[in-house]
């Protein structure tokens, strides 16, 4: 099986080869024959079927406990059960580059599928550009991160060495792919704009046809990294879900400037605006997410997620170089076709505060950025490795957020080009008066911190501009089509016309409310430490816990001791909840680990570890976090990926017959 | 361009580059390794240092009247001076001799006080390949 993934491995790299040569010198062409851009078409989708095909030989290796792989023998065990054994595929660095690039061939076929409605000459640079891509990605692991190799050993291995205990966790089959699809997808705006700038046809087809691929990179990657950071909240056992580690940051940078980008480009389609800002966007998010596999894999800076610091990072550095080198070129050859129609007129104008927007992100894509790689400059200049932590980013990050969030309750409802006093007053007065009132109200009841006051009135200024827009919208459609305001299907009926419209106002909303938990998360959290004997009880915010015996426990990888603490309702002595945090020592591994007992709830988590029994066996030891409204964090994210995914659903059927049409109208010449 | 993109664009620039100056300079911590540490400091108190060393024994973790961890740590490509460290808190996951940590904190009368301690995940967590090195783990 081993020699046919590595011929299925083979085989992808010499058709993407082919593939982006034939591309990008069809695409230098002024025309090419639809018969040879078939050809690439073709060649692009096989790439991902061969890479595909190595995928699964690599996973049929580790179902069937091949330890004559060296990758599987590093990786997985016999105790483990079959779904780790899968998910095992992308526990190390060879498998998880693998995966990358059929991700990365996934998307290019899914395009080049597409791509029989797109405008004939952006065609085959396009494909040309997806399959560089590709060719990058499968170099890496045919020549360096090769999981096709043998286990030099005299003698067949009985076991193989077991996967990570923090690994075998069910998170590990969803965070990883996810974060992949999002880190991968965004490679294809970059394919785009590229083939836009060398093939000439820079009218707004690029722009329009990248937007729903961005989208659902974007959601994808969104995806990743909330379920990264609720992984780390279950499973780490410090009660926090982000803790501005470089490889957090690396997977948070590439979405910062995406988000900017799906602004910024509603700019250039309705005013042909930001054309070479686009382009700069474009080209920083491929090379970010580039970048966070080089800061990943190269071992420059400090993180607790240490990857194996291996030799392969000088190629993504010089991959790095050529994905800008080749941006500048291209920009520099159309720079004539890339000056703006029209200037920005007002402050007071949608296209400004999107401007404001990405300069927001940007700052905050910066500072990030800056933060991460410290290290690496304060030793440059000074001599002297310096770095910086968790208050660096709160303090540069919390306020960029403040005010990106105050700009998106104006935005979406500013007028284009020009808004008159009359217009905001109408739009911004009621808002802005029910922020007023919240923040006094929160002052008056005693939430006297400068930042959660201003975070939860600015979240609630936003709210009703939204809820605004919403009532607008509503009457509008009522009136044009006769239906009461507040009829389902008069909602229905608005939101199916302007789909994209309210898909980010849903966005918006699950931003808000992810805004309002992570400030009373990080505001109002209660964390104590304390030791109990059996039938003890501490008392905690409106909690009472009582301990009630231990439970050894015996698993097939590992052996463990739960505590049993009832959860009382301090008011009333209710039971609410047996909550059983538990201690696990990896028999295989020689690991001790802490499985956390979570209660969640709409008003707040109790979050508790057992950190530690005394020699005795009796009294255990405890920390306890009290998160409110941590729950809605999660809830926020979901709606936020709703949204994206409504976005990004395939557009109407009247727009995809209109390019139809254009496209049958182009293919005669 | 337009002079409203110019002055919004170069507002930023100053005001970020002021916000990001002020805050790494009330923030940042010298990185050092064990033995950096005790030829740096000699008798000297340290604020805001972050050191990356290797567990070594002896380990004493106690959980009452409150978690103390205590330990030492040596550079983690080998090296002889170990510094020892105290750190009242939770002991984290798959700590122990021999694992590389992370450690913020001050240098205080010869002992590091650690305000932060991550063991370094085990995305590291590479076994050592019995083929490559012509050992066979011991099974």
């Amino acid at each position: 099986m081993i020699e046919f993934g590595h011929f299925a491995l083979a085989l992808a790299w010499i058709l993407a080869f082919g593939a982006s040569i034939t591309g990008v010198v069809l695409g230098s062409r002024a025309k090419a024959q639809l018969g040879q851009i078939e050809v690439v078409r073709r060649a692009t989708m096989a790439v991902a079927a061969c890479l595909g095909c190595a995928l699964v030989a690599l996973g049929y290796s580790f179902v069937t406990n091949d330890y004559t792989v060296q990758y599987v023998w590093q990786y997985s065990n016999r105790s483990m059960p079959w779904i780790y054994k899968v998910t095992a595929i992308w526990g190390g660095m060879d498998g998880s580059m693998l995966l990358w690039c059929f991700l990365v061939a996934l998307f290019a076929s899914f395009v080049a599928r597409a791509s029989v409605s797109y405008p004939r000459p952006l065609v085959p640079a396009l494909l040309g550009f997806l399959n560089t891509s590709a060719l990058f990605f499968t170099s890496i692991t045919l020549f360096f991160t090769n999981p096709f190799r043998y286990l030099k050993t005299p003698v067949l291995m009985p076991d193989g060495n077991g996967l990570n205990p923090l690994l075998q966790n069910e998170y590990m089959a969803i965070h990883p792919p996810m974060l992949y699809l999002g880190f991968t997808g965004l490679f294809i705006p970059y394919a785009f704009c590229m083939a836009a700038l060398a093939s000439g046809h820079l009218s707004n087809d690029w722009v329009r046809l990248t937007r729903r691929w961005t989208l659902i990179g974007w959601t994808f990657l969104t995806a990743g990294i909330v379920l990264g950071g609720h992984w780390a909240y279950l499973e780490l056992g410090w009660g926090g879900f982000w803790a501005w580690d470089p490889v957090e940051n690396a997977s948070f940078l590439p979405w910062l400037t995406a988000t900017a980008f799906l602004h910024s480009v509603m700019v250039q389609e309705r005013k042909g605006m930001l054309k070479l800002w686009n382009v700069f966007l474009v080209t920083l998010t491929y090379a970010l997410t580039v970048f966070g596999t080089f800061l990943t894999r190269s071992g420059i800076v400090q993180s607790v997620h240490a990857f194996a610091s291996t030799d392969i990072g000088w190629t993504f550095l010089l991959y790095l170089g050529l994905i800008f080198v080749v941006a500048v070129a291209l920009v520099i050859r159309r720079r004539h076709e890339l000056s703006p129609q029209r200037t920005i007129e007002s402050l007071f104008s949608r296209e400004a505060i999107f401007l404001l927007n990405n300069l927001v992100l940007l700052s905050i894509c910066f500072a990030v950025l800056w933060g991460v790689m410290f290290p690496v400059f304060s030793e440059a200049l000074t001599g002297q490795k310096q770095t910086v932590g968790i208050p660096f980013f709160n303090a540069v990050n919390v306020p960029l957020f403040l005010l990106l969030v105050f700009l998106m309750g104006v935005g979406p409802v500013i007028a284009w080009k020009r808004s008159s006093l009359r217009l905001m007053v109408r739009s911004f007065a009621v808002p802005f008066l029910g922020a007023f009132v919240v923040g006094v109200a929160l002052v008056w009841a005693g939430v006297t911190e400068f930042y959660p006051v201003l975070a939860y009135s600015i979240a609630f200024f936003v709210l009703m501009t939204i809820l605004g827009e919403l009532q607008r919208g509503l009457g509008a459609q009522a009136a044009a089509t006769g239906a009461a305001t507040l009829a389902p299907s008069n909602a229905v009926a608005l939101f199916r016309r302007q789909r994209m419209r309210y898909g980010a106002h849903l966005i918006h909303f699950g931003v808000l409310v992810m805004t309002v938990a992570i400030t009373a998360s990080m505001a109002h959290k209660v964390e104590r430490e304390f030791t109990l004997s059996s039938g003890e009880k501490y008392s905690v915010g409106r909690f009472e816990l009582e301990l009630q015996e231990f439970h050894d426990e015996e698993q097939a990888n590992y052996d463990a001791v739960q505590a049993h603490v009832a959860l009382k309702s301090l008011k009333d002595g209710s039971l609410l909840e047996v909550m059983a945090p538990e201690m696990r020592f990896y028999r295989k591994n020689k690991e001790n680990t802490t499985e956390v007992a979570l209660r969640m709830g709409q008003r707040e988590d109790v979050y508790l570890v057992l950190a530690g029994i005394d020699e005795t066996g009796t009294r255990a030891s405890f920390k306890i976090f009290i998160n409110p409204l941590q729950v809605w964090l999660w809830y926020g994210a979901i709606i936020m990926v709703l949204g994206g995914f409504v976005m990004a659903l395939p557009l109407p059927r009247q727009a995809t017959a209109e390019e139809r049409s254009r496209g049958r109208a182009e293919q005669p010449a | 361009m337009g002079k409203i993109f110019i002055s919004l664009v170069s507002l930023f620039i100053v005001v970020g580059a002021a916000l990001i100056y002020s805050s790494t300079t009330g923030t940042s911590s010298l990185v050092l390794l064990p033995s950096e540490l005790v030829a740096k400091a000699e008798a000297k108190d340290l604020r805001r240092i972050r050191i990356g060393g290797r567990v070594i024994d002896p380990i004493s973790y106690q959980t009452e009247p409150s978690m103390v961890l205590r330990f030492s740590v040596k550079d983690p490509k080998g090296g002889e001076q170990a510094v020892p460290v105290v750190y009242e808190g939770l002991k984290p996951d798959m700590f122990a001799a021999g694992r590389d940590v992370l450690i913020d904190g001050d240098f205080v009368g010869g002992t590091v006080r650690a305000a932060k301690l991550q063991t370094q995940c085990p995305s590291k967590y590479e076994p050592a390949v019995p083929g490559a090195q012509q050992q066979a783990p011991k099974e």
